[in-house]
């Protein structure tokens, strides 16, 4: 028989440990999110940018968003009644995929393939995608990644739309304004089905020049999009490397499109110029030798490279795979990858940006940073951004015509591909050093550990817009904000009926 | 409660081994994969799909290092409040403190490579606290239980 002071150890110990799981369970369940509108993320925490909430008078000017009342993510559309320029269907599918040149995995593909179908418009087409779900249990979604599209058309699946589910269907459409290289990519459960293969590449070719496949600043124009199925490397879906032939002394431009989830490089031991880098031309673009451009998860570089006199050139797309370009029947060995990498903060020649970055109207931090903690109920060394974890971090409002300044900081000790639905931005300034070469305007930038960028854009899309981690991990993981203009609501919710979950 | 902190220090300890183990493992995928032709870069790191034979060894290393080892050190020093024995705070905390130590250097390593030589060289301090730990306070537990039996016996 126990003693009277054993029983009364036990009796303590005992209510202590149904305290600390009680207090432990209640402080794990009110982590858990259940359905939940991002209208309602960083309650209490609204981030205005310097400016008090409503206090912007351009939105009201715009006549598009403001005033007394609010407008739905669902009306911002391009023009109703302009029939479409360019008409698409894509059709999604749960199936296996055959990689040429490697085994088959079990993804999604869209019309039959992975990658989809390349979509190429001209500037000023009005472009209008149907969408098809045929078998993707989870539902689907499809993103613009890096057209600047209105708002309805973004695909992110619970803020401008609900996933299709299959048998369902979803037109977008868009105006084909900034000609460059974009892909497409399901916004729906994005970390697997991306991975898995629901992407394809989109090209917009500049408006009032030759047709395709050159452009008038090339002779031949290849797209080159990297992808790993199942821990295979491709470009273009095949597990192989291309050739791709080409007059001694003529012009290719070859697309690179990054749609894995970390850096990629590209490199050649022949000369070449990044002509354009996220949709956008470089300004006066030197040739660039010995050294690398690296591109982050998601970005895309247009690279100009000459076909040597005699035999081919290699360019390096990758790491692991080259596009061979000249004589289709010559070879050229590989070469070792540069330590040196291209800056682009001081590449090419300065020009305007047709907006003043010094007179901001809001001007805001994201700082990166890493904790331990619990997010819907599932513990881990999670993301923060402005030290708070989600969906408690800091949501970006404008108004629009706000000219916006932004100082990205990395904070931890992994790169972070930091991408902005709806907008691009330039780069002011890294680590406080100046931007002195073109105006390098990006929709996906690589902060390194310890980086510090400052960025501005215009608020000029009205809308709520995705502003997240492209290794898409790390948006699953809380590293995923959004920016919000002032009047905008949304009537969709995440993890409701539509089983909406964008990351 | 002797044997459970007990117990969770042996947990702590053997995590450590297979800490060891898995990225032993991982590494030795790596060279396998690049022998074979493969190519390692930052798509495959971050990619959740497997590549190569080796692969599952960098995940078992991430959650027994990020989850398991540092949520037992915890419990442990938890246990330790309860646990009427010399020192077993004391060692609790010690192991809860370089296990802290230990997942900050890990996740330090991809921006300073050469954190990976304190964060191998403290791993074995790890695992001899949880050995101390663990030694001390079952060791008191045995001899508490012998204690009760031979008092029975006389009884």
């Amino acid at each position: 028989m126990p003693s009277r002071r054993e029983l009364f150890r036990r009796a303590v110990i005992g209510t202590a440990v149904i305290t600390a799981v009680g207090a432990g369970t209640l402080a794990w369940s009110s982590t858990l999110l259940g359905e939940y509108s991002v209208m309602d993320m960083g309650d209490g925490h609204a981030d205005h940018g310097g400016h008090e909430a409503g206090a912007s008078e351009t939105s009201v000017a715009s006549g598009t968003v403001g005033g007394s009342g609010e407008v739905s993510v669902t009306a911002l559309t391009a023009e109703a009644d302009r029939p479409a320029d360019v008409h698409v269907e894509l059709v999604a599918r749960q199936e296996t995929i055959d990689v040429p040149g490697g085994r088959p995995i079990e993804g999604y593909t869209v019309n039959g393939t992975s990658p989809g179908p390349e979509i190429r418009a001209r500037q000023g087409d009005l472009v209008e995608v149907e969408f098809v779900n045929e078998s993707v249990t989870d539902g689907a979604t499809l993103h613009w990644h890096g057209i600047d599209v209105p708002n309805a058309a973004d695909g992110v699946a619970g803020i401008t739309q609900d996933a299709v589910p299959v048998g369902g269907r979803f037109t977008y459409r868009f105006e084909a304004t900034d000609a460059g290289t974009y892909w497409y990519h399901s916004h729906q459960v994005s970390h697997e089905q991306v991975e898995r293969g629901l992407l394809g590449a989109v090209v917009i070719e500049p408006a009032g020049q030759p047709a395709s496949p050159a452009d008038g600043t090339s002779d031949v124009d290849v797209v080159a999009m990297l992808h790993l199925y199942g821990g295979q490397h491709t470009l273009n879906g095949r597990a192989k490397d291309e050739h791709v032939a080409a007059e001694p002394g003529s012009t290719v431009r070859v697309r690179v499109v990054n749609t894995d989830q970390g850096t990629a490089a590209v490199w050649s031991d022949g000369p070449f110029r990044v002509v354009a880098t996220d949709g956008h031309d470089v300004n006066q673009p030197s040739e660039v030798e010995g050294q690398r451009v690296l591109m982050p998860a998601g970005g895309r570089a247009d690279v100009a490279v000459r076909a040597p006199e005699h035999g081919t050139v290699r360019l390096h797309v990758g790491g692991a795979r080259s596009i061979l370009i000249g004589d289709p029947d010559a070879t050229a060995p590989p070469s070792p990858q540069p330590s040196e990498t291209l800056d682009l903060l001081a590449y090419g020649a300065p020009a305007p940006l047709g907006f003043d970055p010094a007179s901001a109207d809001r001007t805001y931090d994201y700082v990166i940073g890493r904790r331990f903690g619990i997010i819907d109920g599932r513990p881990g060394n999670f993301w923060t951004i402005n030290g708070r974890m989600f969906p408690d971090v800091p949501m970006f409002h404008v108004a629009e015509g706000d000219v916006v300044r932004m100082r990205i900081v990395n904070d931890t000790g992994d790169v972070h591909p930091m991408h902005l639905h709806g907008h691009h931005v330039v780069v002011l300034s890294r680590d406080g050093v100046a931007a002195s070469g073109s105006p390098w305007w990006v929709d996906s930038l690589d902060v390194r550990p310890g980086e510090s960028y400052e960025i501005a854009f215009v608020a000029d899309n009205p809308g709520i817009w995705s502003d997240h981690c492209h290794t898409l991990s790390h948006a699953v993981d809380g590293l995923v904000t959004h920016v919000m203009y002032e009047g905008v609501t949304t009537p969709f919710t995440i993890n409701g009926a539509a089983g909406n979950q964008p990351e | 409660m002797r044997r459970i902190y007990s117990v969770i220090a042996w947990v702590i300890a053997g995590g450590v081994v297979v800490q060891a183990a898995s990225i032993g493992f991982a590494f030795g995928g790596v060279l396998n994969h690049v022998q074979e032709g493969g190519v390692v870069d930052k798509a495959l790191i971050e990619s959740d799909q497997s590549g190569f034979t080796g692969q599952l060894g960098f995940w078992i290393h991430e959650i027994g290092g990020g989850v398991v080892i540092p949520l037992a050190a915890v419990a442990l020093l938890v246990v330790s409040f309860f646990v009427r024995a010399r020192g077993a705070r004391l060692w609790a905390a010690i192991v809860l403190g370089l296990v802290a130590l230990q997942a900050t250097l890990g996740y330090a390593i991809t921006d300073v490579p050469y954190i990976g030589l304190i964060h191998g060289a403290n791993a074995l301090a790890v695992l001899a606290a949880s050995v101390i730990a663990a030694l001390r306070v079952g060791r008191m537990a045995r001899t508490r239980v012998e204690e009760a039996t031979s008092d029975a016996v006389a009884a």
